[in-house]
């Protein structure tokens, strides 16, 4: 069962393997930060709901040009510290305020991140949402992204760092869509919800199901899935013949 | 600060009430609600009696000037500032050696409860604001204070509670009102706990006391931080409830926008295209079989 719990509040008296955001005293474990836990997990885990973005190894984020100097920029990652883009990494000039998605290659002791891979972003809009409930916005190997392409029609990045980049498509409507996401991120069926509003703006969209959803780029490609299903499509048209 | 002794001063031994009809260990009305300041990263209004707090949170965030950067933890700065209509007399806005000194206890009181060592070089600033105040201001602002950092995400060992314990009128009492702590005999202590651990992380004395009198006070503190640490517990708990999405809220946004002509056209273009669907798809799944 899920449970509300706050800093300093007692999750488990058992030896449990740690997660996220919990500390452990005088042998027992307890939450660090405002969250959702799963008590009768075999881990012992903590989501929090609130809070600042931890910048993290292979993390896509999208961030704004703050500095521009001789050797390169400064960007903001909506985190402690600005991060840096040597103009050598870069095709293109860039100016203070425009936007930029790069992966971050390396953290460092003091929680300073190393981008790589940078790319300007031309035009398009950013929504900004609490970073810890971006997980909620791609949803389960990335079904809420699906639906919200579907639904809008936009082209979306989503940055780990709570910053939502979208073009084309209709906006106005995405920008609704992930505010409501963002006030009810701790709420469970969220993603039937969402179904569920953009059919009462008259969109009609279908939630993927498993097998739809593209996969990982490190799991086996699509035709090896394929050649799995088809025997079974064939005893059933077998059957239908005897 | 004590008073004159009068004939008609409160005996608190004789009456087993005290001046506004409290018992000993009572507190005063508290109330506290989280998330109110929309721009600050967490926030939290307290009411206590007569006292009114508002507390912000920022950060954790870059610390300037450079060279208050610690690359070992983070510093935790409080301002506690009181508005010049918060006391009888106007209280003059310039920060004093009383609001500096409050300012500087409270910050050590959270540091003990913030995991400072997270965040090299960062500043976490916590600006507590006293809008109405009446004996006990520093303790509200260090419950309300503890409330908002929980409430922008800052990993903690603890909340921190607090309330004022002393004596007054001849007897041991909890959540000194202003009445009682000018009383002659009057001893003020501000008391501040982590209440899971039970640590100590605040205390002053203002007046003096036997030990014996310190060691009841210490257990009445200690009854008064826990009744208060339920209740930011429920302020925190009451920001979010863990249900499944309701459909009266998904109505309640959809609604904010009424159905327009395009998104009707869009609905029958979309009927159309699926009849359109559906009719392919009969098709090939006839020319599989």
């Amino acid at each position: 069962m899920k449970k509300l719990v706050i800093p300093g509040e007692l999750i488990s008296q058992e030896r449990k393997r740690l997660g996220g955001n919990v500390f452990v005293s005088n042998g027992k474990i307890y939450s660090k930060v405002l969250g959702v836990t799963e008590e009768n997990d075999e881990k012992a885990s903590v989501v929090p709901l609130e809070g600042k973005y931890f910048p993290q190894q292979e993390d896509v984020v999208i961030g704004v040009v703050t500095r521009a100097i001789f050797a390169g920029y400064g960007v903001n990652l909506n985190s402690f510290t600005e991060s840096f883009i040597p103009k050598s990494a870069m095709r293109e000039d860039m100016k203070v305020g425009d936007l930029v998605s790069a992966k971050i290659t390396y953290v460092n002791e003091l929680r300073e991140a190393e981008l790589g891979f940078p790319r300007r972003m031309f035009g398009g809009e950013v929504i900004e949402v609490i970073p810890v409930r971006t997980p909620r916005l791609i949803g389960k190997n990335g079904s809420m992204l699906e639906l919200l392409k579907q639904g809008t029609g936009c082209d979306i990045i989503i940055g780990k760092n709570g910053r939502v980049w979208a073009r084309n498509g209709n906006l106005e409507l995405l920008r609704k869509v992930v505010t409501f996401i963002n006030d009810n991120a701790y709420k469970s069926n969220l993603t039937n919800s969402v179904e569920a509003f953009f059919k009462s703006e008259g969109i009609q969209v279908s939630v993927p199901k498993k097998d739809e959803i593209r996969p990982k780029f490190d799991q086996p490609s699509e035709n090896v899935e394929e050649s799995e299903v088809l025997p079974s499509e064939e005893s059933e048209v077998l059957n239908e013949g005897n | 600060m004590s008073g004159r002794v009068t004939e008609n001063m409160p005996d608190y031994k004789k009456d087993k009430k005290r001046v506004d009809g409290r018992k000993m260990e009572d507190l005063r009305p508290l109330s506290i609600k989280v998330g109110v300041l929309p721009n600050a990263d967490g926030s939290a209004y307290l009411e206590w009696g007569q006292n009114k707090v508002y507390a912000a949170v920022y950060g954790p965030r870059e610390a300037l000037p450079k060279h208050t950067q610690n690359p070992y933890k983070t510093n935790v700065k409080v301002t506690y500032r009181m508005a010049t209509f918060s006391v009888p007399e106007r209280k003059q806005p310039r920060p004093n050696r009383r609001d500096m000194e409050i300012s500087k206890v409270l910050g050590e009181a959270l540091e003990k409860a913030v995991f400072v060592e997270q965040f090299p070089n960062t500043e976490i600033s916590v600006i507590v604001e006293v809008v109405d105040s009446n004996a006990g201001s520093r303790v509200a602002c260090l419950c309300a204070a503890s409330c908002a950092l929980a409430d922008a995400g800052i990993p903690m060992r603890d909340l921190v509670s607090a309330t004022g314990v002393g004596k007054a009128f001849g007897e041991l009492i909890v959540d000194l009102n202003k009445d009682e702590e000018d009383a002659p005999d009057a001893v003020d202590i501000p008391f501040g706990i982590l209440p899971n651990s039970g640590e100590i992380v605040l205390l002053q004395m203002d007046g003096l006391l036997k030990k014996e009198e310190w060691e009841k006070i210490a257990v009445l503190g200690n009854k008064a931080c826990q009744q208060i640490y339920q209740m930011q517990k429920k302020a925190l708990q009451d920001k979010f409830q863990l249900t499944e999405v309701s459909e009266s809220a998904v109505e309640a946004v959809a609604s904010g926008k009424e159905e327009t002509k395009e998104a009707k056209q869009r609905k029958e273009s979309k009927k159309d295209s699926k009849d359109n669907k559906d009719s392919k798809e009969s098709k090939s799944k006839k020319v599989k079989k």
